[in-house]
């Protein structure tokens, strides 16, 4: 067996975990230092399996399969596909700059630190596990530290964001849940194995109630409207390096567990609810950018951005079609890094100013540049400006969405304009004209926490303008995927 | 067409002179910034390369019989896969030209202009960024890069009229010139998304050859009317010509650009990029004569009653615009292209030369200049008079020819009423542009006490150095020349164009001389009301106010959006959706969650702890019981 470069990836943040529990509180550098190096772990392992990754070949890589429960049919059973890969890059990136971005929290850094890690260890197992058991299992995992992380390190209302958030996802957990048994039972194979469960294939009444139960209780974490209310709020209370992964990964957690779990086992559910999803989508994209529009606080104008950008997401998935599946996971990856620049710049600002309040802050171009930089870039990156990741993503789900449902299509597109309108507002308002003389001697970031931005801003450049570097791996996987929905 | 081996000189060239100016960008807005001399070293250098690159093809490609293609994959998924190369034909060479020549003149001159102010260097990326955006825009293959680098050529314009984005003005400018841009995209884009859902290919050779031929006559109009939306938006045509006045706020030598060969002459180029295929659709050429015609004389309504010079021009700019659009929908491809051509020399000019006054004098009222003694600044004076003469039509400057060309196209039509409407176009113009140039040649008394001005680009000058005026003044004598040269080259061009096979165009003697005779009538006006010794500088709208109001309103069509936006977007979508989003979605979350404490509540009564109600309680439940299994 060659090296199981999947566990490696999943376990060196359950090794930094380990080690920081054993780290006596006070020796706070140590325990920066060990989430950074296991970050960094992860983030080298992904990168290198993304490039050995082997775009023309169909199917799983990296496979890692061992029988766990014998009676019960579960399998330690790890794999990435075209579409799984890129999440779990996203996963390295944002958790790698998050962690780089946190350095200087001084409250109770090694309680931060160690939920951190088994967050991402959650994300992790949920983004490469194959088996529904074990797949669960990561996703509670990658839920629960949310609670503590927002609750004690979050700002405005963390208590009342930090519960609201754990009631929604749990809400949709015990969805998934009894979806994940009424797919166990009716299969008849009493195998959790997701491959095996997808080839023997699913009565069509069993497909249409398991895809609803799929489709809401994972959709309440992808933000589909109109159960996305727990995101904004919780983006506006959790410190910025949550905010990064919360919004940036776990909210394409519940994208992908539609996609993973509820179209794949499921395809005659899709295609049966496809106009019911493809709706809420639409009304989310507008929807969102709608009440974008009056927000005065950054982190909640970024948090409905969201909502507009995973409408997108939901959108693809709905066309069933290659090229929107392909935009949808490809708008998973970049509105992941695009969202996580947007925080990590808010918190810069938020640090140093003591304020998000748009009205509190403007001409922060000429005090912030670098953090304004960061910040500007995003938004463009944000309103679909070509060249920058998402806009690739953006156009392959318009072009499906219209192709599939003209109307619907439509409507979405015309939420590209209030897009613009809201986030260049939010842009003029906060970084240019005059400035606010209460901050103007708050000082801009320091080189070394530029590095973890420029990262991510690498990253939208760079997909960007070479989008084959993404769409040919997605492709791979979702070429097959496609099939089921003819 | 002929397809390029990947190896070749051409390509390699090409594929440069496409690739510089980004290069630019980036290495001078994340490295040489905070350098000057690097910055505009690199600027100029990639600036003059694309320059050379584009005159040397079109001179040796001067005979090219077939259009040369290079196209790799940039994208792909589903049916859709995108193309990154270039298509070099007549069209796209003569306005490489043009694009390439004016960014590197502007480049000069802003040596000069923007000489001491902090910002220079990240000036310079930007300008670097709008050539690579223009030029991908220029040579694109297909139809959606085309796209892509048109959105990218809103982006450069956004982020340089917003330049000086202290100032409220301008970055409301920018945020209102991308935002409008962007409605007028969306018909675009869905135009693309039509096409290549039918189509399925979108080389622009391909749309060309066999659109006409593969849609119904009813999809092909579709998608040229959807198409057209992006021209009326970028090309500021009527309903949504109200950004471009306002895009002056950005600094002179960007409206220079901006409205001569750049940005909105975008717009025009895409028509005639596509023309086989607007020609192929009456319907949809029937769309643009009309929106062109409307605009046109807008446009010049506004440009009567303007004080501010670059407003002048700017409205000058969307009726010019307009009367291209008319010449391509009256059915003459060279009309259009023509007056594209020389309309982006004498234009970049006039902007270049109220540049060097207002740098000098401080100011943007042209009143204001005059009194100052704008007239002993001799070479812009000249220059501008040379410019403002082209724009009017005057016998033999370049602007006389390409409009003779459109006015020819328009007498071909059945209706008369286009001609009249050409004609109209033409009193306007010569009118609301030699009362310009008689202001600023016959100065009224200095003022005792000089106002505030209105709206001058603020930023620190280092006093008018004579290094800076030289520059300027050598960027302006080479447009000078652009200006007076360029009328005799229409026929060159036409045989250029139309592949060295040019069509007859029917000569009217009529016509010529019926338009020299108006643009005569025009300038007589604005010389009895401004330029004759005595005159009361005022014009003969004074005697209508409401008329005069309505025209330096914009025809109400600001207040019109602004209402829309304020009252429709924010205060009834945005407002409701938050509401709803407030009350509606989160009070029925926060209803079940104090419906489930309340249960939990109401519930907890029964553990009192008591003994009496726990006894009364069972003695109830038995008694329920037992009456149930009585009563069965």
């Amino acid at each position: 067996m060659s090296f199981p470069i999947l566990s490696a990836i999943m376990l060196s943040p359950g090794l930094g975990l380990l080690a920081v529990l054993f780290l006596p509180r006070e020796n706070k550098r140590a325990v920066r230092w060990i989430s950074l190096l296991s970050a960094g772990l992860s983030l080298a392992l992904t990168l290198y399996a993304y490039a050995v990754f082997d775009t023309t070949a169909k199917g799983l890589q990296f496979v890692e399969r061992v029988l766990w429960v014998k009676s019960l049919g579960i399998y330690y059973f790890l794999a990435v596909d075209g579409i799984s890969l890129p999440l779990v890059l996203l996963t390295s990136i944002v958790f790698f700059t998050g962690v780089w971005t946190m350095w200087d929290l001084e409250k109770r850094v090694k309680e931060f630190f160690a939920l951190m890690l088994l967050m991402v260890l959650g994300v992790y197992g949920v983004f490469m596990a194959l088996d529904l058991f074990f797949l669960f299992v990561f996703y509670d995992v990658s839920l629960f530290p949310m609670y503590p992380l927002i609750a004690i390190w979050g700002s405005t209302r963390k208590e009342y964001g930090a519960l609201k958030l754990t009631l929604y996802l749990l809400a949709g957990s015990a969805l998934v849940l009894p979806g994940i048994l009424y797919v166990y039972f009716q299969s008849g194979l009493f195998s959790f194995d997701l491959m095996e469960i997808a080839a023997a294939g699913l009565p069509p009444s069993v497909q249409s109630l398991g895809f609803l139960l799929f489709l809401f209780g994972f959709g309440v974490l992808a933000g589909l409207w109109p159960f996305h209310t727990w995101s904004p709020v919780g983006h506006v209370a959790a410190p910025t390096a949550v905010s990064m992964i919360h919004a940036g990964v776990l909210m394409k957690l519940g994208a992908y567990g539609v996609l993973r779990v509820g179209m794949f086992l499921c395809p005659q559910g899709l295609v049966e609810w496809s106009p019911l999803m493809a709706t809420l989508a639409t009304v989310g994209i507008v929807y969102g950018a709608l009440v974008g529009l009056a927000q005065t606080d950054l982190k909640y104008v970024i948090g409905y951005s969201s909502v507009s950008h995973m409408g997108l997401v939901s959108l693809g998935l709905a066309t069933g079609t290659l090229g929107g599946v392909d935009g949808a996971v490809f708008q998973m990856f970049a509105h992941g890094i695009m969202t996580a620049l947007f925080f990590s710049s808010v918190g810069h600002i938020y640090d140093r100013t003591h304020t998000k309040l748009i009205p509190e802050l403007g001409g922060m171009a000429k005090v912030m540049p670098r953090a304004s930089f960061f910040f500007i870039l995003a938004a463009l990156a944000g309103i679909g400006v070509p060249c920058l990741a998402s806009f690739w993503a953006e156009l392959l789900v318009f072009i499906n969405g219209f192709q599939v449902y003209p109307a619907l299509g439509t409507a979405a597109v015309l939420g590209l304009v209030v897009s613009a309108l809201f986030m260049l507002r939010v842009v003029q308002r906060t970084f240019y004209g005059e400035k606010n003389q209460k901050y103007a001697a708050a000082p801009d970031m320091s080189a070394v926490m530029v590095i973890p931005r420029a990262l991510l801003a690498g990253a939208i450049l760079l997909f960007g303008l070479l989008p084959r570097l993404m769409l040919d791996t997605i492709q791979s996987g979702v070429a097959p995927l496609v099939e089921l929905f003819k | 067409m002929t397809a390029v081996a990947p190896g070749s000189t051409i390509v390699w060239l090409t594929l440069a002179a496409m690739g510089l100016p980004f290069a630019a960008f980036l290495a001078i807005f994340f490295v040489t910034r905070p350098r000057l001399l690097p910055s505009l070293v690199i600027s100029l250098a990639c600036s003059a390369f694309s320059l050379a690159v584009a005159w040397w093809l079109l001179i040796h490609l001067r005979g090219i019989d077939a259009p040369l293609m290079f196209q790799a994959l940039w994208m792909h998924g589903g049916q859709a896969s995108i193309g990154f190369g270039f298509l070099l034909d007549p069209l796209s060479l003569v306005m490489l030209a043009i694009v390439t020549s004016i960014s590197f003149l502007v480049q000069v001159y802003s040596l000069g202009y923007m000489a001491g102010d902090p910002g220079m260097a990240k000036y310079y990326s930007f300008l670097s960024l709008f050539a690579w955006s223009m030029i991908g825009l220029v040579v694109a293959s297909n139809l959606m890069q085309l796209y892509i680098f048109w959105e990218l050529v809103g982006l450069s314009s956004y982020l340089l009229i917003g330049f000086w984005h202290q100032k409220f003005s301008a970055s409301q400018a920018g945020k209102k010139a991308f935002v409008m841009t962007r409605l007028g995209d969306l018909g675009f884009f869905l135009g693309i998304i039509v096409l290549l859902l039918n189509l399925g290919d979108l080389s622009i050779l391909g749309l060309n050859s066999q659109a006409a031929a593969k849609l119904s006559p009813a999809l092909l109009t579709a998608s040229a009317v959807l198409v057209f939306c992006g021209v009326v938006g970028k090309s500021a045509q009527f309903p949504l010509l109200t950004w471009l006045p306002d895009a002056m706020e950005g600094p002179t030598p960007v409206s220079a650009l901006l409205h001569s060969a750049t940005m909105v002459a975008a717009g025009v180029y895409l028509v005639s990029r596509l023309y086989p295929m607007y020609a192929a659709s009456a319907d949809a050429l029937a769309i643009m004569l009309a929106i062109g015609t409307v605009t046109m004389l807008l446009a010049s309504t506004m440009a009567m009653v303007a004080r501010d010079i670059k407003q002048v021009w700017a409205y000058s700019t969307v009726s010019q615009l307009g009367f291209m659009l008319m010449g391509l929908g009256a059915g003459s491809y060279f009309a259009g292209v023509f007056h594209l051509t020389t309309h982006a020399a004498f234009k970049a000019l006039l902007f270049l030369c109220s540049g060097v006054f207002i740098h000098h004098f401080g100011t943007n009222d042209f009143f204001d200049m005059s009194r100052q003694g704008a007239r002993h600044l001799r070479i812009p004076m000249v220059c501008i008079t040379i410019a403002g003469a082209a724009l009017a039509g005057v016998f033999p400057l370049a602007g006389f020819f390409s409009k003779e060309a459109v006015m020819g196209s328009l007498a071909e039509l059945d209706q008369g009423i286009w001609l009249w409407a050409g004609l109209l176009g033409a009193l306007l113009t010569a009118y609301y542009t030699f009362r310009l140039l008689f202001v600023m040649w016959r100065p009224l008394q200095p003022l005792q006490d000089k106002q505030s001005n209105p709206g001058h680009d603020d930023h620190q000058h280092s006093g008018h150095s004579s290094f800076g005026y030289g520059v300027m003044s050598a960027a302006l004598i080479v447009l000078a020349g652009f200006t007076i040269a360029l009328g005799f080259l229409g026929d060159k061009l036409i045989a250029f164009l139309h592949w060295q096979r040019p069509p007859q165009i029917p000569h009217h003697t009529w016509l010529l001389v019926t338009a020299i005779l108006v643009v005569l009538v025009g300038i007589a006006l604005a010389w009895w009301e401004f330029g004759r010794r005595g005159a009361a500088q005022e014009g003969f709208l004074r005697r209508f106010p409401a008329l005069e109001t309505l025209f330096a309103r914009r025809w109400y069509l600001d207040d019109l959006y602004r209402r829309l936006t304020d009252y429709v977007v924010y205060g009834v979508f945005s407002r409701l959706c938050t509401l709803n989003d407030r009350r509606v979605v989160d009070g029925a979350i926060d209803g079940v969650c104090r419906g489930t404490v309340g249960a939990g509540w109401l519930l907890s009564f029964l553990q009192s702890g008591l003994l009496q109600y726990n006894l009364f309680a069972m003695v109830l439940v038995i008694a329920l019981v037992g009456i149930y299994f009585l009563l069965l």
